[in-house]
C-alpha cells in the first residue's frame, strides 16, 4: 500500500490556538486531526502527521522547512498533503512553503488546498497544486475528498486532467489535449464568434494572461569607462558550430572570442538559426553583430572597452524556462570579467 | 460565382492495368503514373505506394498532401503555379475524395517536411492518418539543397501536383456520387435578409516569411511575401489558387490539400444565410519585418471595414515571430470595431511553461487553440518506414534532433522516436479540422 | 537592453530598454542597399543602443532612430 504524511498547522493538529502558533514542528507517527479523514479516503495509508504553529512557521521559515526536512528523511511515503488551508494567510503560507519544499527535496506530488482569496494562492500557485478549497473549515470534508480523489488518480497512475476540470488553480502550464467531444476547431471558432457578436459569453481556449514587469536595471553612468558585451538569440556562431547549438529549441549556447576582430567575416560565421532567411546573416554576419559598429565607438572612445566574447544563442521555439537559465549562465562571466552593460540583440 | 465539386468517395485504392475509377475502388496504373511524374528531368528515382488508415507504416519525410481532382473545363488545378493561369473557383471540378497523394522524399528531409503514422498512437496526431493515401516517394538531383535545412522541395511539391491531377483525370466524365454547390453572389447583390445577418470575413494569414523565391504559398503562382492584403472569393481557395509553401515547422503548415478543403471556410459556407452573411475572405499573410507585419494588419482592418464586415476569423499559418502579425491584425480588427476571433495553436514548451504566443493584447479575447507545437511524442517502432527514418533526426526537421543530452537521439537504434510535435506532418490543423485544445494544468 | 524588430514581442517579455531593428533575417542592414547605406544605418542604431544604457529610464521605452 502506498503511504502519504500529512502536514497541519498547531490548531488542526489539536495543539491549541493563536497562543500556540509558535509551535515548533514535530513529526507524529498515525492519524492527529484532519489526518483521520485523509487516511479514510486515501487509497493510502497516511503513517504519520507533521505539525508545525503558523508563526513558527512564518517567523523562522529556514529553521522550520530544515527541521521538517531532517524529520521526513528517513521516511518512506509517496505523497504529502498539506491543509486544507481555508482563508487562513499564515496556515496558506505554511502550507505552500512546505509542499514546496518538500516537493522539491524528495520529489514526490505534494498537494494543497486554500480558498481564491488566500494569499498563498497567488504566492504558490505557479509552483504546486492547489485545490479550490472553502472559506472555512466548515468546508473540511468536501476539501479533503477533492484533495484525496485527485490523489488517489495521481497514485494509480489514471489520467490527470486539466486544473479547471480536476479543481485546483492553473499553474500557468499549458498543454494540448484531445477535447472529448472531438468538435473540430472550425465548428469552435465559428460559435465562439457568433456568441461574441450576439454579446453572450464565450470562454476563449487561450486567455491572454498578464504581463511581467522586469525590474529597470540602474543606467550607466560613464559609458567611455564601460565593458559593453554583445549577446544575441539570432544564432551567429563560428562557421562549425563548435558549441552544436541546436536551430530551434534551443538549449545550449556559447561565447566566441571576437579579440583582434574588427568585423565578422562571411564564411567564417554564420547563423544555425532556422527560424528566418539566413541569405544575409552568411553573407554579412554584422548585420546581426555588429561587431565592425562596436568596434568603431571603442575606437572613438564613446565606450571604455568591447567585451572579449560575444555571447549566442537560437531564440526560435526555446522555451522561457531554458532561456532564463542560459541567460543566468551568462550573467555570470559577465560578472566574472568586469562587463558594465549588455546590449541583446533578438531577430 | 458557383463551384460545383463532384464527389468520388475512393474507398479502395489498388495497382492495375489502367487508371480508373469505379465503383469507390481507384485503379492506378502505376508506370503510367510515374511516367508523369517523371516528366521533370530533376525526379532522379520514384515509386508509388498505397497506404490506409490503420496500416503498421511511418511516413517521413512527408512534404505535402493534395487531393486528386480534375477541373472539366480542362483548366489547370493549380492556375498560375502549374499551368496556366486563369481564374480557379467557378465551374465544376471533380475529386477523389477520402485519399490524397503524399509527396516524401526517399531520403533527404528539412525543417517544414513532417511525420504521419498511419497506426497506433502516433496516428491520433495528423489528419492524414484516416486518409487512404497514394504515397508518392521519391529523390531529385536538387543537390544544392539537399545539406540544407531549409528546402524548397520544387520538384517533389510540382511532381505532387502533377500526379493529383493525373488521377483526378479518370473521373472528369463519370458521374459523381454527391456534388457540394459553393456559391455566393456578389456582395453588393445580396437580399435584405443577408444584409440583415452578422457580416463576417475570413483573414487567412498565409505563409510568407522567405524572402527567397521558392519557400511560401502561392497565390495563383504569386508568392504570398509580396501580397497586400486582398479580397479573394472563398471558392477560389477551395478550388486550387492556393498551394501550400515549404517553410515554416511542418505542423503549423497547411498543405495543399487543406487549402483545397478549408474546413472552416466549410464551416462559414454551412451558417451562411442562417446566422451570418459570409462576405469572402481576405487572404493576407506572414512577415519578417515589424512594419510589414503592421502594414498587411491595417490593410486588412481596412478592407474588414470597407466591407462592412461585423465579424471576423483570423487564421495563422504559423508560430513564433508571426504571432506579432496574429495579434497585430486581432487588434486593427478591434480597433476598427469588428468583433474577432483568432485560430491559431501555440508554443508553450516542452515544459508547458512558456508564454504561448510571443506578443500578447487583451484585445485578443476570443482564441481558438489547436495544439501545441512543442509538445513531446514517443512513438514505438513502425513495422514499415517510407521514406527514410533517419531524417527526422540528421536533416532538422523542426521536431527532431540528432542527439539531445537528456532525451538523446529523435530516431533510436531500434526504430522508436521521440520528437516534438512541431514534426507531425500538418498537425495542429489550424485550418479547422483540430480536435485538440490547450488546457492549463 | 535589446535591440528587435518585434517591438511588441520585446515589450509583451519585458525588455525595459528597446531599440528598434530594422527585419528579423537582416536585422542591422538591408541586403538590397549599398554597403554605405548598411553602414550608416547600424553605425547609427548601434550608437542609439549605447546610448540608451546611459538612459534613467521610468518605464518601459522604446528609443527613436533616424536611420
Amino acid at each position: 500500500m502506498k503511504k502519504a504524511i500529512v502536514y497541519l498547522n498547531q490548531f488542526f493538529g489539536q495543539i491549541g490556538g493563536e497562543d500556540k502558533a509558535d509551535f515548533a514542528p514535530v513529526l507524529k507517527e498515525g492519524l492527529v486531526g484532519p489526518a483521520q479523514e485523509f487516511n479514510r479516503r486515501l487509497e493510502a495509508e497516511v503513517t504519520h502527521t507533521v505539525i508545525c504553529g503558523d508563526n513558527y512557521m512564518g517567523s523562522r521559515e529556514e529553521e522550520a522547512v530544515q527541521q521538517i526536512l531532517d524529520a521526513l528523511a528517513d521516511k518512506e511515503f509517496d505523497i504529502f498533503l498539506a491543509g486544507p488551508a481555508f482563508q487562513a494567510g499564515r496556515y496558506g503560507n505554511a502550507c505552500g512553503v512546505i509542499c514546496k519544499a518538500v516537493k522539491q527535496r524528495f520529489k514526490v506530488p505534494v498537494l494543497t488546498s486554500m480558498h481564491v482569496e488566500n494569499p498563498g494562492v497567488e504566492m504558490f500557485s505557479k509552483d504546486i497544486v492547489i485545490f479550490k478549497g472553502g472559506r472555512s473549515a466548515a468546508a473540511m470534508r468536501k476539501n479533503i475528498k477533492a484533495m484525496a480523489t485527485y490523489a488517489n488518480k495521481l497514485l494509480s497512475g489514471q489520467e490527470l486532467f486539466d486544473a479547471q476540470t480536476e479543481g485546483y488553480f492553473g499553474r500557468g502550464i499549458r498543454h494540448q489535449v484531445w477535447r472529448p467531444d472531438q468538435k473540430p476547431a472550425a465548428d469552435r471558432a465559428v460559435e465562439m464568434l457568433l456568441k461574441k457578436l450576439k454579446g453572450e459569453a464565450f470562454v476563449s481556449e487561450l486567455p491572454i494572461p498578464e504581463l511581467e514587469k522586469v525590474a529597470i536595471a540602474p543606467p550607466v553612468t560613464d559609458l567611455s569607462q564601460a565593458t559593453i558585451a554583445f549577446a544575441t538569440s539570432g544564432g551567429i556562431v563560428p562557421k562549425e558550430n563548435p558549441d552544436r547549438i541546436q536551430s530551434a529549441s534551443a538549449t545550449r549556447w556559447g561565447r566566441y572570442s571576437i579579440k583582434g576582430l574588427e568585423r565578422l567575416a562571411g564564411g567564417e560565421y554564420k547563423t544555425i538559426h532556422a527560424g528566418y532567411d539566413p541569405t544575409a546573416v552568411d553573407a554579412d554576419p554584422n548585420v546581426c553583430v555588429p561587431v565592425d559598429a562596436l568596434r568603431a565607438y571603442e575606437r572613438e572612445g564613446k565606450i571604455g572597452k568591447l567585451h572579449e566574447y560575444f555571447y549566442s544563442t537560437v531564440g526560435t521555439g526555446t522555451t522561457q524556462a531554458e532561456a532564463a537559465r542560459m541567460g543566468q549562465e551568462m550573467i555570470e562571466y559577465f560578472q566574472n570579467e568586469g562587463v558594465d552593460a549588455v546590449v541583446l540583440l533578438s531577430t | 460565382m458557383k463551384l460545383e465539386i463532384g464527389n468520388f468517395p475512393v474507398k479502395d485504392i489498388v495497382f492495375g492495368a489502367k487508371t480508373c475509377y469505379s465503383d469507390g475502388l481507384l485503379t492506378i496504373n502505376k508506370q503510367e503514373a510515374l511516367a508523369v511524374v517523371k516528366e521533370d528531368e530533376h525526379i532522379t528515382e520514384a515509386d508509388l505506394e498505397i497506404v490506409m488508415p490503420g496500416d503498421q507504416v511511418r511516413l517521413v519525410p512527408v512534404k505535402e498532401a493534395i487531393e486528386p481532382r480534375v477541373k472539366l473545363d480542362g483548366s489547370p488545378l493549380f492556375p498560375g503555379a502549374a499551368g496556366d493561369l486563369v481564374r480557379a473557383g467557378s465551374g465544376r471540378t471533380h475529386a477523389l475524395k477520402g485519399c490524397s497523394v503524399l509527396v516524401v522524399g526517399k531520403h533527404w528531409g528539412g525543417f517544414q517536411d513532417g511525420l504521419i503514422d498511419m497506426a497506433g498512437e502516433g496516428a491520433k496526431y495528423t489528419y492524414y492518418s484516416q486518409l487512404k493515401n497514394i504515397v508518392l516517394v521519391a529523390d531529385t538531383d536538387e543537390e544544392f539543397e539537399q545539406q540544407e535545412q531549409q528546402k524548397k522541395n520544387h520538384a517533389l511539391r510540382w511532381a505532387g501536383m502533377r500526379l493529383a491531377e493525373y488521377l483526378g483525370r479518370c473521373v472528369k466524365d463519370l458521374e459523381p456520387e454527391q456534388v457540394e454547390i459553393y456559391q455566393l453572389p456578389g456582395i453588393t447583390r445580396r437580399d435584405k435578409a443577408l444584409k440583415n445577418l452578422p457580416q463576417v470575413v475570413l483573414v487567412l494569414q498565409a505563409q510568407s516569411q522567405m524572402e527567397e523565391p521558392g519557400y511560401n504559398d502561392l497565390f495563383y503562382g504569386w508568392d504570398c511575401n509580396h501580397l497586400l492584403p486582398t479580397l479573394v472569393h472563398p471558392n477560389e481557395i477551395l478550388d486550387g489558387a492556393i498551394i501550400s509553401g515549404s517553410f515554416m515547422p511542418c505542423s503549423s503548415k497547411w498543405s495543399t490539400y487543406d487549402f483545397q478543403n478549408f474546413p472552416t471556410i466549410k464551416r462559414l459556407y454551412q451558417e451562411h444565410g442562417k446566422s451570418l452573411n459570409f462576405l469572402g475572405v481576405i487572404l493576407s499573410n506572414l512577415n519578417v519585418a515589424l512594419e510589414q507585419k503592421q502594414r498587411s494588419a491595417l490593410v486588412t482592418a481596412a478592407l474588414a471595414q470597407t466591407l462592412g464586415a461585423d465579424g471576423a476569423i483570423v487564421a495563422e499559418e504559423g508560430y513564433g515571430n508571426p504571432d506579432a502579425d496574429f495579434i497585430a491584425c486581432i487588434v486593427a480588427l478591434e480597433d476598427a470595431g469588428i468583433m474577432t476571433v483568432g485560430l491559431t495553436n501555440e508554443c508553450t514548451g516542452r515544459d508547458g511553461a512558456s508564454q504561448p504566443l510571443v506578443t500578447l493584447d487583451p484585445k485578443a479575447d476570443a482564441i481558438v487553440s489547436c495544439g501545441n507545437v512543442s509538445e513531446l511524442i514517443e512513438l514505438p517502432p513502425m513495422e514499415r518506414v517510407i521514406g527514410e527514418l533517419q531524417s527526422l533526426a540528421r536533416d532538422g526537421l523542426s521536431g527532431g534532433w540528432a542527439d539531445d543530452e537528456i532525451l538523446g537521439p529523435s530516431v533510436r537504434k531500434d526504430g522508436s522516436i521521440i520528437m516534438e510535435n512541431n514534426a507531425m506532418f500538418c498537425g495542429d490543423q489550424v485550418v479547422g479540422w483540430s480536435p485538440k485544445t490547450v488546457k492549463e494544468y | 537592453m535589446q535591440m528587435a524588430n518585434l517591438i511588441p514581442v520585446a515589450t509583451t517579455v519585458g525588455a525595459n530598454k528597446i531599440v528598434p531593428t530594422i527585419s528579423i533575417p537582416y536585422p542591422l542592414g538591408d541586403p538590397a542597399t549599398s554597403p554605405q547605406e548598411q553602414w550608416k544605418l547600424r553605425y547609427h542604431r548601434v550608437g542609439v543602443a549605447l546610448d540608451a544604457l546611459t538612459a534613467d529610464i521610468q518605464e518601459q521605452t522604446v528609443f527613436k532612430v533616424k536611420y
